[in-house]
């Protein structure tokens, strides 16, 4: 037992509170120094990691003994990588927002942090209680931050984003007190912690509608199609730094969840709706990809690319199969690296156009920002899957698992793959290329962007050559957290327990 | 030194050029990016020989090297190391492609002098060169299909360079999107290997299919049909060669080296070099021989009356592509292979004379306005003819000799393949025709202004206009330059014509029906497993092949002759004469419409019925407030944010995490 995970997890919410108490000005840099030192403790841990060494750094306290919840705490491959991109993906946006004018900063970068914290531990949760508090700790600051520091029409993007997150959470909170009650064997006591859920039993009836719940709270918050009304809204109205991060790292809590837990859980009632959800996967891929290429404002573009992607995440984990649970892990970990920098690049752009994101009004705007150009380009590559990204291996491994065993969706998903290249060099081009739209004013990226954007640009690059680090740290974790699954579905003879 | 430890540094070269161009743009002044480019793929040109002799100390049984740099991605059978395959045949291409692209960089040089995106230009042409040799040395699909993508994003790259143009950026998505589709084929293609045969590894695999594989196992042949999607989308063959000609919005060396002589080729070395797949599915083989085949003689009618110098080229280049396909499939390799090499020289020096015709032009690329270029531009003019010539098979020029031995060993291979080479002759016939079309009406009647200016010595200044569309220029950026370079006055575009014309005469001896056969031998130990490989025509008949291949060049180019010197004015009344057959071949049999009609449009449609309809009524409307008690409950939740109660909420969780904090921080030590 260690304090490790406890240090990373809370570091963030004590800079917050630190902050709050600090002269307005030095908040922002608290927080920053905060979502700086939980990177370097991450990084720490990558390399300290031992690749197939189950879960580690582990913190196991009882917190409320009557109900069997515990305050427990670990990092295996299937997290790890989340509790990277987490850690990677909150310094930029921070950096950002500390450089940018805010009214109340010190309420503002208190939540930030806080939403650090909600998100780290919602990663790293080994309990399933936990887990929901967590979750649904995530919602409070990221309410604020839209309704506050948004802009357009704010209330409508809170309201929209409320209802539909808190009926989630609502959902998965009634799914998860069910499941615990349910499991508990008669005589024997009352348990959230994962590992136990896992060797008890529950009947077939009760895990369908339970594994109901959690999917319609995870896929609100992914989002997939038809779950996504909150998203042109909020997506219009949200701050940039606060969108990417909306965006890139908690739309993968709810796929995740699926890996970590209504999969080794709830393996039959996976099983029952397995069929439903890669129809689901397939239908958001196929219409986001469309949606994306008809809009116009370049934040709705990257918000109707993002439900194709996580199409393609759903469908690899529920192809129940490695290559595709080992895909779709990575993929959350790619779409993140890339949406961060997408959308930070957006709001880039948006300055150079006086504010406007509408691709009309765009264009042109390489030729005196090269360097902007060409960070934009590569991230927009890496988005379409590129081959030579790590994307591409994400992708490839999410249809390879798919082709195994549900070869026809898995083809049509692969249309998904030609109209994503369709949406993101339109995005590109219209923003890049053609003639200077009227209202573009074309200068270089600024200092501060692109000390945000770069490094995430040269991890991009590093996964693309050396894609292994991720995979080989995530195989087993991913195998096994699949394995009751695949038993199930008879796909055991594929992918082998090494 | 070994050879695959040459193979790395071929690699290496192009990269540490793109790389060094790319982060030194700013500093680094005047021609330099340029020289810098060049000298990267010089030297890459000599690895590749280095590895050669290598290669050839070897015995020939073990001249197929394989070197792995490290894990690339590994889960489950999903396995694959970044690892290269020096064999004779990827060592081929590398020779071919560094040594054309050597030459096409020396003359980009000059002929980009000028322009503000020079030094973007090179590491552009350098990524480029580095990715079409990562395609060609890949050891494993995963690989393979890294380079096919790279090479595609770079010609994507290259096609748009001219960014400011509308028509460079649609072409760029056009030949990104198709070039996609091609990469879905060969995923999905290696999955199917990878499925049935538990490797990604090119050599275990042409081991294994045998024994996994049944001849024209339906898997197989899917799979080799999937592979031909990817060779087709990327070397502009039917149904998907419609982004090439839109290809031609890219600067002139840029259609000589990617739209010409490399990477178009990739499909046939994708072909040549899964030929022990191919083999095993005749199905599929034959359908590449059948398109390669319609791809020939479709193109080569197109190049008839088009009227845009490059754009004739470009559907030169698809013909001639048709070709190698045709070749490879029917599996003469070694023939296909040749025409490939031969072709990448005359076809690049075509192209370069071409540019050096249009910046004698102003940037006017349209061959109504051109002419009697003879007398002013006669290093361009003896170049070019002698490109023609090659293109044409004229006898004893390359294209003669590499042109008719596919043909001959198709008619060899007896059947329904003779009418594949007949038709082949038929094309040949075209082609002749079409090649001479462009020479006389380029370089021999009366000079244009633009010839009598270049003869009192100065270069014509036009307004800068977008070729295609008439629109004038954003000059604002300084690109495409205010400079035009012809080649009488540059020497490092003469340098490059100047080998290249002598390859486009001479590359052909390589291999004479029973003089030489250096391609097929070098060749041979990839080969070797091949089920043909003794089923070559004999010499005699790949002569008389010649022969008749030769007349009907001679009979294709008088044609022309009489067409366009001895007759002027033939061209227009057959124009007029058959109008409806000249319209439909203008406009490119009217592919471009009906990929239009039949994806574009109902995507788009969709599209907009998705925004319209589906987002507003459905998903917002039904699924958010469709039903009046969900509009409750959203609506008191709204106006309890209103009223604090959400505030209160959040704040009491607040409080709780707080007090969890407090009591870990003081518990967990």
């Amino acid at each position: 037992v260690t304090i490790h995970l406890s240090i990373v997890l809370f570091l963030p919410l004590a800079t917050g509170l630190a902050g709050a108490f600090l002269p307005r000005g030095l908040a922002r840099w608290a927080v920053l120094a905060g979502t700086v030192a939980v990177l370097a403790y991450v990084i720490v841990m990558l390399f300290d990691f031992e690749s197939g060494g189950g879960l580690q750094w582990v913190t196991d306290d009882e917190w409320i003994p009557d109900l069997g919840i515990r305050y427990s705490l670990g990092v295996d491959g299937l997290n790890l990588f989340m509790v990277a991109l987490t850690a990677v993906a909150w310094v930029p946006c921070t950096l950002v927002a500390a450089f940018s004018e805010l009214e109340r900063p010190r309420l503002f970068f208190f939540n930030l942090a806080l939403a650090e914290t909600a998100v780290l531990g919602a990663f790293m949760a080994q309990d399933l209680a936990l887990f929901v508090v967590f979750f649904d700790l995530m919602l409070v600051p990221f309410y604020f931050l839209i309704g506050v520091w948004g802009s357009g029409d704010r209330v409508r993007a809170t309201t929209m984003f409320v209802i539909y997150t808190l009926a989630g959470s609502l959902l998965m909170l009634a799914a998860a007190v069910a499941l615990g009650v349910l499991a508990t064997p008669s005589g024997g006591d009352i348990s959230f912690s994962l590992a136990d859920l896992q060797q008890r039993s529950i009947a077939n009836g009760s895990q369908h509608w339970i594994v109901l719940l959690f999917a319609l709270a995870f896929f609100v918050k992914a989002p997939l199609f038809p779950l996504h009304g909150w998203v042109p809204a909020t997506y219009r109205s949200t701050s940039i730094p606060v969108l990417a991060l909306l965006s890139g790292v908690l739309s993968k809590v709810g796929v995740y969840a699926f890996l970590r837990i209504v999969l080794p859980i709830m393996p039959d009632g996976a099983d029952y709706w397995q069929e439903l959800f890669v129809i689901l996967a397939v239908f958001s891929i196929l219409y986001g990809s469309i949606l994306a290429f008809s809009q116009d404002n370049v934040r709705l573009v990257l918000a109707y690319s993002s439900i194709a992607q996580l199409g393609f995440i759903v469908l690899g984990i529920f192809a129940f199969e490695g290559k595709g649970a080992q895909g779709a892990l990575f993929q959350m970990l790619n779409h993140g690296l890339v949406t961060v920098p997408l959308f930070l690049i957006v709001g880039v752009i948006a300055v150079r156009a006086r504010g406007s994101e509408s691709l009309a009004e765009l264009g042109g705007m390489a030729f005196r920002a090269p360097v902007l150009a060409a960070l934009f380009l590569i991230t927009a590559l890496a988005t379409l899957a590129m081959p030579g990204s790590g994307n591409f291996i994400g992708e490839i491994l999410i249809l390879f698992g798919a082709f195994e065993d549900k070869l026809v969706y898995g083809l049509v998903a692969s249309a998904g793959v030609a109209l994503a290249a369709v949406y993101m060099i339109r995005l590109y081009q219209g923003t890049m290329h053609g003639r200077a739209g009227p209202a573009v004013e074309s200068r270089e990226i600024d200092t501060v962007n692109l000390a945000a954007v770069a490094p995430l640009v040269a991890i991009v690059i590093a996964l693309g050559l050396y894609p292994n680090f991720v995979v080989h740290r995530t195989e087993r974790d991913t195998t096994q957290n699949i394995a009751r699954v695949v038993a199930l579905s008879g796909n055991a003879e594929i992918s082998v327990i090494k | 030194v070994s050879a695959t430890s040459y193979g790395w540094l071929v690699l290496a070269f192009p990269l540490a050029g793109t790389l060094i161009v790319a982060l030194g743009w700013r500093v680094l002044p005047g021609r330099v990016p340029g020289w810098i480019a060049t000298s990267a793929i010089f030297l890459a040109f000599l690895s590749a020989i280095g590895a050669l002799f290598d290669l050839l100390d070897q015995p020939e049984e073990e001249r197929q090297l394989v070197d792995s740099a490290w894990t690339y991605a590994a889960t489950g059978d999903f396995k694959a190391d970044l690892a290269i395959l020096v064999d004779p045949l990827s060592l081929f291409m590398c020779l071919v492609v560094t040594g054309v692209s050597f030459l096409i960089h020396l003359y980009s040089v000059a002929y980009m002098g000028g322009d503000r995106g020079y030094a973007r230009y090179f590491a552009y042409l350098n990524f480029f060169v580095f990715s079409m040799l990562v395609l060609v040395l890949a050891a494993n699909f995963v690989i393979l299909i890294i380079g096919w993508a790279f090479v595609g994003a770079a010609s994507y790259l290259l096609i748009s360079y001219w960014y400011r143009r509308d028509t460079a950026v649609k072409a760029g998505i056009k030949a990104f999107v198709i070039n996609v589709i091609g990469d879905i084929g060969l995923v999905v293609a290696a999955f199917l290997i990878l499925d049935q045969v538990g490797s990604l590894d090119f050599l275990p695999v042409f081991d294994q299919a045998g024994d996994a594989f049944a001849r024209n196992d339906g898997t197989l042949v899917a799979a080799c049909l999937l592979l031909l999607v990817g060779a087709f989308a990327k070397s502009a063959q039917l149904p998907l060669h419609t982004w090439l000609p839109d290809a031609m919005e890219g600067p002139t060396p840029v259609s000589a080296l990617i739209h010409a002589a490399t990477m178009v080729t990739a499909g046939v070395y994708l072909i040549a070099r899964m030929h022990p797949l191919f083999e095993l599915a005749p199905t599929a083989a034959d359908v590449g021989a059948i398109i390669g085949c319609a791809t020939l003689l479709f193109a080569g009618t197109v190049a008839l009356a088009v009227t845009d110098l490059k754009r004739v080229i470009a559907y030169s280049t698809i013909s001639q592509i048709g070709y190698m396909v045709m070749g490879v499939s029917v599996a003469a390799y070694g023939a296909g292979l040749f025409h490939l090499m031969t072709h990448a020289f005359f076809k690049a020096l075509l192209f370069m004379g071409a540019g050096s015709v249009i910046g004698a032009m102003a940037g006017i690329q349209n061959m109504d306005r051109m002419g009697g270029f003879r007398r002013a531009m006669p290093f361009t003019f003896i170049t070019f003819t002698i490109g023609a010539l090659a293109l044409a098979g004229f006898p004893l020029t390359s294209g003669f000799f590499s042109k008719d031995e596919i043909l001959a060993f198709t008619l060899n291979r007896g059947g329904g393949y003779a009418v594949l080479g007949v038709l082949g002759y038929v094309g040949a016939a075209l082609t002749a025709f079409y090649a001479f079309r462009m020479v006389f009406r380029v370089f021999f009647g009366d000079a244009v202004p633009e010839a009598r200016e270049l003869e009192g010595g100065h270069i014509a200044h036009g307004e800068p206009v977008n070729p295609m569309t008439g629109e004038s220029e954003d000059t604002e950026v300084g690109f495409p330059g205010p400079e035009h370079h012809v080649a009488e006055r540059s020497w490092p575009m003469k340098a490059a014509m100047g080998p290249l014309a002598l390859l486009a005469i001479v590359g052909g001896y390589l291999a004479v029906p029973g003089v030489s056969d250096v391609i097929e031998k070098f060749l041979e130990p990839t080969f070797a497993d091949s089920r043909f490989h003794d089923t070559a025509p004999s010499d005699g008949a790949e002569w008389v092949g010649l022969i008749v291949g030769g007349v009907i060049s001679i009979l294709g180019i008088g044609a022309a002759w009489w067409v366009y010197l001895r007759k002027p004015g033939t061209a227009t009344r057959l124009r007029e004469r058959f109008a409806p057959v000249h319209t439909f071949l203008v406009n490119k049999w009217y592919f471009d419409e009906l990929y239009d009609a039949l994806f574009v449009r109902p995507v788009t449609s969709f599209g907009s019925f998705g925004r319209r309809v589906i987002e507003t009524d459905f998903v917002q409307g039904t699924i958010v407030g469709g039903a009046t008690g969900i509009v409750r409950v959203g609506t008191s939740i709204a106006r309890s944010i209103q009223t604090g109660y959400l505030r209160a909420y959040a704040l009491l969780l607040l409080a709780g995490v707080a007090g969890l904090t407090l009591y870990f921080l003081v518990n967990s030590s």
